[in-house]
């Protein structure tokens, strides 16, 4: 969802506004921690910075006689092959008359062991045998009172593995005066680490739940990978007394950073690979270097990342394997020379890529230039200048909340985008089903026209053949004056009678053809009464007949009339009887039965009629049939319902 | 009404004057019925209700409009008035809404002077003459309703109304149906008279329904 090609919307006011303000958090923070880094020498107290030195022969402490110590100030690059270092000094009488005499070590690459008079008396690292880890916490360490006097000497073992082995500049003073310092320390050497291995704990676990979710699965795996290693880092700077230890401690740190500088090269050319637009091919290594990778080209950087990971792990764990101390220190310094490689890799690509994309997303913009940043300046000071890396703590911690405003940024575009086209998806809807609408009613209207056109057209044919006929022929006949008085008001009573015939058909509409037989009685019954015929009526309800409309209708009565006509004129019957039922699903049957003689006798009289009534029959799509026998003759009709 | 006056008065509004003499012919030669009056128009048939007729014979077509206005009119100022359509095709569609409108029975134009004597008197005496066409009708008006299902039916028909009225649909006579049942064709008559009652309630509170729906009508809450 996340891949939209389309150009996304300029930035709003708002959206740089909080790229201000992340930018002005990560400064401030940064900042904040450089004053505490470099405020440490202004700590209350006695600062300690010349002090004597001496190398130990083993990895602990040793009691080494005075010509052994050297004069020396601290902190000093030292390097390389040793186990460790004794710091000496001695405490003043002002040193020893304060109320709670301690000793604040600022930093100790790795541990420290505080030493009075030969006695320890606190600190990190292991009395005798090697250093269990590098240890970067601060440690406030009370002197008891009873070793506390003038001129004691203090001695300070600094035991050394991944770091330089060197001690800063050490603090003498009062325990409740040094307390405020001791905990600044804390906050930037220890907790800051800490919330940034749960911090990338807690991304790495997102990104690879989420990886299946997103369109861009390598894109989501490179960056998991990055926040894992990165809290790999702290978990292996943070331990004190691991349970596999140090040396596996020490792999773990330098593994993690590893695979940090890959994951972060891999993550970087994936967003701006994914997010980026295609360019017109160039030189191979200004692509490379600048231009989206295609998915084949990235496909081969994720299992280049994987190597280049499982082999530097492989390796660094032989290097170590013969050597961890020193082994660590080195594969430290060469893990971060690479890492300035790549981090201006990374920062080129990037830059690259806001320039190309016309700054759109300035908090992702500034939150990844300034993460870079923050790595090159980190790994400069640690490297180079012998002290703490203090911006990418910073970084580190305001990155995810960075990450996931562009991210909600970007997922309004799309949201936004989503809903204008949902939008035009209705109103195209709408409009479609309008004209949908219109052109049904259209059909409608033609179709009901058409119906009453046909209906209007089949009740002027009836007229004309039925009592437009009958009333021509009355006129004629009386015109002529050949016509008796009955017979002019029989002829007209049968017009009516016609007439009425056309009006119950009509009424009958699509109802029910029960209902429209049940009218029909009333026109068959009087002539019954007339001939002194029984009129048997066995009607049953059918229910709905849809299929039988009006001209069904006055085609079915017509036959029936028809029939009844026969049979009282010809059959000499006592009884007729008309039955109406349903044969099947869809099927009913129609019979007019006489009791009398049968057909047969009266054929040729008969035929004009019987092939009248086939001709209806035929009309409405009916079976027609006519069984006649000496016990009576019977008229069947069998049609769709 | 008939104890007070032995002959019963019929007032008769028909447009056709043949058709109109024909009536006041069968009516004057009838045995306890007399004329009392005769009109050509809504207007001359309102009037005649003044001279308050024991039966009301009316045509539905007329020249100054519908009959049934007539019909409620005669229905609402007398309660015990018999009126008569006449009509000539006794179609479902006039004759039924001239039952919800009040009238009692009705009566084919052109029927012979025995025949209209004998549905007078039938409807004099309590009877409710009712054609196949007509209770078809009837059913299929009280299905549609039933299925519109706007409002319940304030009265609605029962099952036993609904079985006879079917059965007259098909054709069978009042005698055929009460031996279907197993009732008496009395019986049958007055579950028709019950079945026309019906019907002019059901219409009037749609009338109120529908004018209540379209803001004619305020009830109070």
């Amino acid at each position: 969802m996340l891949l939209t090609r389309a150009t996304p919307p300029p930035a709003s006011r708002l959206t740089w506004a909080l790229a201000l303000v992340i930018v002005a958090l990560q400064l401030a923070f940064s900042a904040g921690l450089l004053w505490v880094n470099f405020r440490t020498e202004d700590i209350p107290g006695r600062r300690v910075a010349e002090v004597l030195a001496a190398e130990s022969p083993t990895p602990g402490y040793s009691a080494l006689r005075a010509d052994a110590f050297t004069p020396t100030a601290i902190p000093r690059e030292e390097c390389c092959a040793t186990n460790a270092i004794i710091y000496r000094t001695r405490l003043t009488a002002a040193d020893a008359s304060t109320r709670y005499p301690a000793v604040l070590i600022v930093s100790a690459h790795d541990n420290a062991l505080i030493y009075v008079d030969g006695e320890l008396v606190g600190g990190l690292g292991r009395a005798n045998g090697p250093a269990p880890v590098m240890s970067r916490r601060p440690q406030l360490v009370r002197i008891p009172s009873v070793l506390a006097h003038d001129n004691a000497t203090l001695d300070i073992v600094v035991q050394r593995a991944v770091g330089f082995g060197h001690l800063r500049p050490f603090h003498i003073g009062d325990y409740d005066r040094l307390y405020p310092s001791y905990l600044m320390l804390r906050l930037l050497r220890a907790d800051l680490p800490f919330v940034n291995a749960v911090i990338g704990a807690f991304v790495a676990a997102f990104c690879f739940c989420a990886a299946p979710l997103f369109g861009a699965r390598a894109l989501l795996f490179s960056l998991g990978g990055l926040a894992a290693a990165w809290a790999g880092q702290h978990v292996g700077l943070m331990l004190t007394e691991p349970p596999w230890g140090a040396n596996a401690n020490n792999g773990v740190y330098l593994v993690s950073f590893l695979a940090t500088l890959v994951c972060t090269a891999w993550f970087f050319v994936e967003w701006t690979s994914v997010f980026g637009r295609a360019r017109p091919k160039r030189h191979p290594l200004l692509a490379f270097a600048l231009d989206p990778w295609d998915w084949r080209e990235r496909r081969w950087l994720a299992l280049a990342s994987a190597a280049v990971m499982i082999v530097g792990a492989a390796l660094i764990a032989w290097r170590l394997s013969f050597d961890p101390m020193i082994g660590a220190q080195d594969v430290n310094r060469i893990v971060g020379r690479f890492g300035l490689l790549v981090m201006t890799f990374c920062l080129v690509r990037i830059i690259a890529f806001y320039m190309r994309t016309g700054f759109r997303e300035p908090i992702e913009a500034s939150a990844f230039t300034f993460v870079i940043l923050a790595a090159i300046a980190d790994i400069a000071m640690v490297q180079f200048l012998g002290t703490y890396g203090v911006f990418l703590g910073a970084a580190v911690t305001f990155f995810p909340l960075a990450l996931l405003l562009s991210l909600a940024v970007r997922a309004r575009g799309v949201f936004e985008a989503a809903t204008t086209t949902a939008e035009k998806l209705n109103l195209l809807v709408a409009e479609r089903e309008r004209e949908i609408l219109d052109n049904i009613e259209d059909a409608r209207r033609h179709e009901r026209a058409a119906m009453l056109l046909e209906e209007r057209g089949r009740i002027m044919r009836d007229m004309h053949d039925g009592i437009g006929g009958q009333l021509l022929g009355l006129i004629l006949q009386a015109r002529s004056r050949k016509l008796s008085d009955d017979a002019l008001v029989g002829g007209l009573e049968q017009s009516l009678d016609d007439l009425r015939l056309m009006v119950d058909s009509l009424e009958q509409g699509e109802g029910s053809l029960t209902g429209a037989l049940g009218a029909f009685r009333a026109r068959i019954e009087p002539r019954c009464e007339a001939a002194h015929v029984e009129l048997e009526w066995a009607i049953e309800d059918v229910g709905d007949t849809p299929h039988i409309g009006p001209d069904k209708t006055l085609q079915i009565y017509r036959i029936l009339l028809e029939a009844c006509t026969n049979a009282l004129k010809h059959s000499s019957a006592k009884r007729i009887s008309v039955s109406l039922r349903r044969v099947g699903e869809t099927r009913i049957e129609i019979a007019l039965s006489d009791d009398g003689q049968g057909f047969d006798a009266q054929a040729r009289t008969n035929g004009r009629g019987l092939a009248n009534m086939r001709t209806r029959a035929n009309r409405i799509g009916a079976a027609f049939e006519v069984q006649a026998s000496a016990q009576g003759s019977r008229v069947l009709l069998t049609l769709d319902a | 009404m008939s104890h007070a006056n032995p002959r019963a008065r019929v007032a008769i509004v028909e447009d056709d004057a043949i058709l109109r003499e024909e009536l006041a012919r069968v009516v004057d030669g009838a045995d306890g019925l007399e004329i009392a009056g005769l009109a050509e128009t809504l207007g001359a048939g309102r009037a005649l209700l003044a001279s308050d007729p024991d039966v009301l014979l009316i045509d539905l077509a007329l020249p100054d409009g519908n009959g049934v206005d007539l019909i409620r009119q005669a229905r609402a100022e007398n309660a015990g008035i018999k009126i008569i359509v006449v009509s000539i095709f006794g179609d479902g569609r006039s004759v039924v809404r001239a039952i919800e409108a009040g009238a009692d029975g009705y009566l084919l134009k052109g029927a012979d002077p025995r025949e209209a004597e004998a549905a007078i008197r039938s409807v004099l005496d309590g009877g409710a003459p009712i054609s196949p066409t007509v209770a078809s009708h009837i059913l299929a008006r009280m299905r549609e309703r039933g299925a519109g299902a706007r409002t319940e039916l304030d009265a609605p028909l029962t099952e036993k109304e609904v079985a006879i009225l079917s059965d007259l649909a098909k054709g069978f006579r009042y005698k055929e149906v009460a031996r279907l049942h197993g009732i008496s064709p009395h019986t049958v008559a007055d579950h028709v008279k019950s079945i026309y009652r019906k019907l002019a309630v059901n219409s009037r509170s749609e009338a109120v329904f529908e004018a209540v729906q379209a803001g004619l009508i305020r009830l109070k809450d």
